[in-house]
């Protein structure tokens, strides 16, 4: 199998500092009193392979560090130590939240536009694919609306359509599939597990135990920042489960 | 370094930036004309004010304030846009692997529009009140380039120190006010005094060389001097060097900062 993602001993840090308030005077004061600077690690020396094709579920509790991961991997965060090798010939969509790249003034048509531009479509090739986006996403006259007016499950839809109708080499998911009503999350789980048959990589976090088993080749278990257990789903996810029983 | 130039999303750098500016009048009843009216009504109402108060010929007033005026308005305008660009980009930084000179070079493009639209305006006044034309005035391009390049990468280096420190802005405006009331762009150089502090201190301004590339083709019919170019460029050199080197040192640390 072709590897297409390849992660060694990634460690990623958040400097406290960076995070709280902070100002000339504290950070002077602070290298003033030679104060070294905490900080939280949100992943420690995590390192996997994912091949071509496969389906990958990222689980673990709140701050385990699945987020942070995703967004190591899409390039977001460079982490401090390790590497992060990506095949250069894929084209990977990151799906961290639904309509990024979106402007709450411009309509639903310039923010295809818009957010086609963002993942290196031209106009003639969004234009090409904006019938599709508007029939998966069912919102027609509203597409010359303003998306401010839409309804989170029509803003969702539109968000939804357009980035999978970018044919992704390699997609992450963030807890989209969470957002609107269970005919929009119905469409969306079809239309992922047609992508996913027709062999594109998929990444995704979600609390969502039954469907990770459902839909992924392999779970990978986080918990403070480390890998805890990695394998066949049903195996990472029983053991998840019994911890969590247990707790 | 030359990496994330060649990774820019230049499609997309353009699309934003036009959006932008669309976005700005969409609620407006006369659009996009108001990039014409907005100077006209400032330019106007400026070069009324100031011609009450330095009791100037206004025709020759009009000529030798917009010359500069208008280029020092581009300059602050992408200064302070360039500057808060890279925490103004965070909606999409922090969730999309892009270039951070995407936003930078974004409020520069639109500075640089509405520039181009206000300069506009300014050569069809200067046509109706200035009495002679040169062909020194081919050389703006150049002037207007060298200012550019100047202020994208003061911008630049303004935008990372601003990213990790929040008080730079007002820092930053208030050293622009300064500068700009010290050089010689309300008032002549030659309005000083020969040998007094004021006219020695203008020598050492570094406003009144970029001053000097729109004020002696437009007002005073001649070229700039060689010393108005080399400090011009020289400094245009230097600092669009550090800005473009500063984000790319601190990309990395971006993210945690945001």
């Amino acid at each position: 199998m072709q590897k297409i993602i390849t992660i060694e001993n990634v460690s990623v840090r958040f400097d406290h500092h960076a995070t709280q308030h902070r100002s000339l005077r504290t950070t002077l004061s602070n290298l003033a009193k030679n104060r070294r600077a905490e900080y939280f690690e949100a992943l420690k020396e995590v390192s996997f392979t994912i091949d071509k094709g496969e389906t990958i579920g990222l689980i673990g509790r709140n701050g385990a560090g699945k987020s942070t991961l995703l967004r190591v991997i899409a390039g977001v965060i460079k982490p401090q130590f390790g590497n992060v090798i990506v095949n250069p010939d894929s084209r990977l969509v990151p799906l961290l939240e639904l309509g990024i790249g979106f402007q709450a003034e411009l309509t639903g048509t310039e923010n295809c536009f818009l957010a086609g531009a963002l993942m290196g479509l031209s106009k003639k090739q969004i234009q090409a694919k904006l019938d599709g986006i508007i029939k998966f996403a069912e919102i027609g006259d509203f597409m010359d609306e303003a998306v401010k007016t839409y309804s989170s499950g029509m803003y969702a839809r539109l968000a939804f359509s357009l980035a999978t109708e970018i044919e992704p080499d390699i997609l992450l998911l963030d807890e989209i599939l969470g957002v609107g009503d269970m005919f929009f999350i119905r469409k969306c789980t079809a239309r992922m597990q047609k992508m996913i048959r027709s062999g594109i990589t998929t990444i995704m976090v979600s609390h969502n135990l039954d469907f990770l088993v459902t839909q992924c080749s392999r779970l990978i278990w986080l918990e403070h920042g480390q890998i805890r257990l990695q394998g066949e789903p049903k195996m990472v996810a029983d053991a998840y489960r019994k911890l969590g029983n247990q707790k | 370094m030359l990496i994330h130039f060649k990774n820019l999303n230049w499609g997309f750098l353009k699309a934003y930036a036009f959006t932008q500016i669309k976005l700005r009048y969409r609620h407006t009843s006369l659009g996009i004309m108001w990039n014409v009216l907005e100077p006209v009504l400032y330019l106007g109402t400026l070069s009324l004010v100031f011609s009450a108060i330095n009791r100037m010929e206004l025709s020759d007033y009009v000529v030798y304030l917009f010359s500069t005026l208008v280029p020092w308005r581009y300059f602050e305008a992408t200064i302070l846009g360039v500057m808060e660009s890279i925490i103004a980009g965070e909606w999409l930084l922090k969730k999309l692997a892009i270039s951070y000179f995407i936003f930078p070079l974004t409020r520069w493009l639109i500075a640089a529009i509405d520039f181009f639209y206000a300069f506009a305006v300014v050569l069809v006044i200067l046509v109706l009140v200035k009495p002679s034309w040169t062909i020194h005035v081919f050389i703006l391009p150049l002037s207007i380039f060298i200012t550019s390049a100047a202020a994208l990468g003061i911008g630049m280096l303004l935008a990372v120190a601003y990213t990790f420190f929040r008080d730079i802005k007002p820092l930053a405006t208030t050293g622009l006010m300064l500068t700009f009331f010290s050089a010689p762009i309300l008032f002549k150089a030659d309005a000083m005094p020969m040998g007094s502090l004021q006219s020695e201190l203008l020598v050492y301004h570094p406003v009144t060389y970029f001053a000097a590339l729109f004020q002696k083709p437009l007002y005073y019919n001649c070229l700039p001097s060689l010393l108005d170019w080399l400090v011009t460029a020289g400094i245009a050199s230097v600092f669009l060097g550090l800005g473009i080197w500063a984000i790319h040192y601190f990309t990395p640390r971006f993210y945690f900062y945001l």
